[in-house]
């Protein structure tokens, strides 16, 4: 390891490198098992600094998650190119299917709600001034967005934070595992 | 460049090297917040793994409306609970209090949790990063000082300190392995 790569690794750190630099440091990781070491050396002393070290002892999961990632089933590894996802068909017994289709319709009426909530008109009341000053206009205020309309970053948000938990809690379980894909947009 | 953005991408488009980039610089600051919550060393390490995991399958998905920190964040947090919520429906199998999970689960904040021996290490390590900024020539010192407690960024540095990026580079570099020595010496000589 030349100075100048252990700079690269300590810069790193800091998320202060280009995207050459970056190909530089990912093909320096491939190539040199020492420099996953040294990085890994400076990282925990910035950890350190920033009171993040729990245990006070250099951790590595590294290894682990890859492994277990290796042997998780090929349909959850990350796609190379695209977004695409394959669901795979199992053929499963007719009550199983009876039992998720009746949740998932009322998971589908839940989600409407509360969409449906979301998207309700907001009416302001006019106070007396201004009912004073206009006696004959209500004012009222209109949401913009349309429902399935996720540009407004509001609506996003908790759109955002739906699929975020749906996904934790029903992908969790391990029994609807197809929920996991649930997403929105033009992905 | 946000280098987290760039990295998130290549792992999107099937580079698993950098999601190994990706682990190794928030293992340690994903293990503290899941320690908040599961406080059992050894289990905060597999929620940890957990949540990683998660936050892998997910990046497809992930379009970098937050920060990818953030978003992990949130992922180790859900994971954590997740765990708990499994955890309290467990018979316990040692000293851990069933209640526990649900204290934690509702607890407004994180909280520590640190043994006597921990903490007395911890207090060494403390003093050792300190001796080894003071030792430190000065315009080093400053350097890393700038970028650990101050948050500044390089290029903010270089200017603070009116000298090159590359000097700033180097002396920040310097400062962390000289920490690094110290750091060695009171943890016994371990391989970090």
């Amino acid at each position: 390891m030349t100075i100048k790569q252990q700079e690269l690794l300590s810069a790193f750190v800091d998320g202060e490198l280009n995207e050459q630099e970056l190909d530089e440091l990912l093909a320096l990781m491939k190539s040199d098992d020492s420099a996953k070491q040294d990085y890994m050396r400076y990282q925990f002393s910035s950890d350190l600094l920033h009171g993040y070290v729990t245990e006070h002892k250099q951790i590595d999961l590294t290894d682990r998650i890859q492994q277990a990632l290796s042997s998780d089933e090929p349909g959850v590894n990350v796609q190379p190119t695209e977004n695409t996802q394959t669901a795979k068909v199992f053929a499963l017994p007719d009550w199983f299917w009876k039992q998720t289709a009746g949740l998932a319709a009322a998971a589908s009426i839940g989600a409407l709600a509360v969409v449906g909530l979301m998207s309700q008109p907001q009416t302001v009341m006019p106070t007396t001034n201004m009912a004073q000053s206009e006696p004959m206009q209500q004012q009222t205020q209109v949401a913009d967005s349309n429902r399935w309309t996720v540009g407004e970053s509001e609506v996003e948000d908790r759109l955002n934070d739906y699929l975020v938990d749906h996904n934790e809690y029903a992908g969790a379980s391990g029994l609807f595992s197809y929920a996991r894909v649930v997403s929105y947009g033009e992905e | 460049m946000n280098v987290d953005q760039e990295l998130v991408r290549r792992v999107q488009a099937g580079d698993k090297k950098a999601f190994d980039l990706l682990i190794m610089k928030y293992q340690q600051r994903i293990i503290h917040v899941i320690t908040g919550f599961v406080h059992d060393p050894v289990e905060a390490m597999d929620v940890a793994q957990e949540a990683f995991i998660k936050a892998y399958r997910a990046l497809p998905g992930f379009r970098g409306d937050s920060a990818f920190y953030t978003w992990l964040y949130r992922i180790a947090i859900n994971t954590s609970k997740n765990y708990l919520t499994a955890a309290s429906r467990r018979p316990p199998v040692s000293d851990v209090d069933a209640m526990d999970a649900t204290i934690y689960y509702d607890a407004p904040e994180l909280k520590e949790f640190e043994t006597p021996e921990s903490s007395l290490m911890s207090d060494d390590l403390q003093q050792a990063i300190h001796d080894a900024i003071q030792e430190l020539p000065e315009d080093t010192a400053t350097a890393i000082k700038l970028r650990e407690f101050e948050g500044l960024s390089y290029e903010e540095i270089a200017q603070a300190m009116d000298c090159p990026i590359g000097t700033v580079r180097s002396r920040i570099f310097r400062a962390r392995e000289a920490i690094d020595k110290q750091v060695k010496a009171v943890m016994g000589g371990e391989e970090l």
